[in-house]
């Protein structure tokens, strides 16, 4: 039962970077995500594939940058605070 | 304006609130039906005025004491009067900048409430299965504020019963000497925590299947912190009567938020199906009919899960 804010915090943070480091060429486009693999024109709805490729390529232009921070930021701390 | 106020505020009181959809709004008697909260301000400011005028006379006549002497003095005089103009200007500074971080207008809306309001929800909360219509008042196309329509989403009642289930919590552990001062923190910690992931994983959803609705982010707070007060009434049944008591109200009140969320989750996120009132069986819309269903079932299933702990 010890699932405190903290703990989100890190799970978030893994997950982000999780995010972050899936490779454009050697994984994405082979599984058919890849950025230039998906968006089908203007039509009625994008599927939830689609959404989640969008979604993936977002999180990895935004986060790149605060990020690194963020991971410089925990890397220093775990290494003084355990 | 005070007279004016008074009469206002009198027939807005004895008023029944209408029950069609739109309010109609050119009536001379009634108060600005946007103001959130009733205006006493004259009422204090004329009150504090009578007050303040006799105090600032007597001051210099009133001792002779050297501080009285000193605060006469016009040098510090303007000193006091250069310091309330900073005061109030940093005042300033602080109001226009919080907007930013925090939407305070917006939250003011969810904190209109009055007694009557709590009343009827909390009823609402514990027996959905009479009430006929769900859908909220609009007027020029802003919902009406919670104190006129007992639909509308607050956050006053999860406010208040997130800190009262961590009391309560901290009341159950102390009955089985289990209590220690920082598990009421860590209660507290993962209960929002639980919301926050819950609030993350249903935004998420609402994105992957591109649902247009009006429904915000602290509507969705809201709605989902309506499940403490069931937490509450469980966990005090199981204080009260054991096991058997606890099961027994946790279980009803289960109930009561699974049908309470679908039927006001279905108005925001089936719009277009639930104005029919009929079932539509589009591909889409089955997506959605799953999707409000899902964050419905969640709620009884994290209901037991942050009180089972507490009642032995």
């Amino acid at each position: 039962m010890a699932f405190t804010l903290y703990s989100l915090l890190q799970a978030a943070l893994l997950c982000v970077n999780a995010i972050a480091v899936l490779h454009e060429e050697r994984f994405l486009k082979n599984i058919g995500w890849g950025t230039d693999q998906g968006i089908g024109g203007f039509g009625e709805e994008p599927g939830i594939k689609s959404q989640l490729m969008n979604l993936i390529r977002s999180v990895r232009t935004v986060m790149r940058v605060p990020l690194i921070i963020v991971n410089s930021i925990a890397i220093i701390l775990l290494l003084l605070f355990g | 304006m005070h007279p004016a106020g008074a009469a206002a505020a009198g027939t807005l009181r004895q008023r029944k609130w209408p029950s069609k959809r739109r309010v109609p709004v050119s009536q001379p008697g009634m108060a600005d039906p946007h103001q959130l909260f009733d205006d006493t301000s004259s009422a204090q400011s004329r009150g504090y005025g009578a007050q303040r005028a006799p105090g600032g006379l007597g001051y210099p006549t009133a001792s002779a004491s050297p501080q009285a002497a000193f605060l006469g003095d016009p040098v510090s005089n303007m000193a006091m009067a250069y310091g309330s103009s900073l005061a109030a200007q940093g005042k300033e500074l602080v109001d226009k900048n919080i907007d930013r971080f925090i939407p305070v207008t917006k939250l003011k809306y969810y904190f209109a409430v009055d007694t009557v309001y709590v009343g009827k929800k909390l009823g609402l909360l514990f027996f959905p299965y009479l009430h006929q219509d769900w859908e909220v008042q609009y007027q020029q196309d802003t919902p009406v504020a919670p104190r006129f329509d007992v639909n509308a989403p607050d956050l006053y009642i999860p406010a208040m019963a997130f800190i009262t289930y961590v009391l309560v919590a901290g009341l159950a552990l102390g009955t089985q000497d289990r209590f220690s001062p920082d598990l009421l923190g860590l209660q507290a910690s993962s209960a929002l925590a639980w919301l926050t992931l819950e609030v993350l994983a249903i935004l998420l959803s609402l994105y992957l299947v591109t649902v247009n609705t009006d429904l915000t982010t602290i509507d969705l707070v809201a709605f989902l912190g309506y499940k403490y007060v069931g937490m509450i009434g469980g966990v005090l049944m199981g204080l009260l009567f054991g096991k058997m008591g606890y099961y027994l109200v946790l279980g009803w009140c289960c109930v009561s938020i699974f049908v309470f969320m679908i039927r006001t989750l279905r108005l925001k996120i089936l719009a277009e199906a639930a104005a029919e009132g009929i079932p539509v069986r589009g591909a889409r819309n089955q997506l959605r009919m799953y999707l409000t269903m899902a964050v419905a079932a969640a709620q009884p299933l994290l209901m037991y899960w942050l009180t089972f702990h507490l009642v032995r």
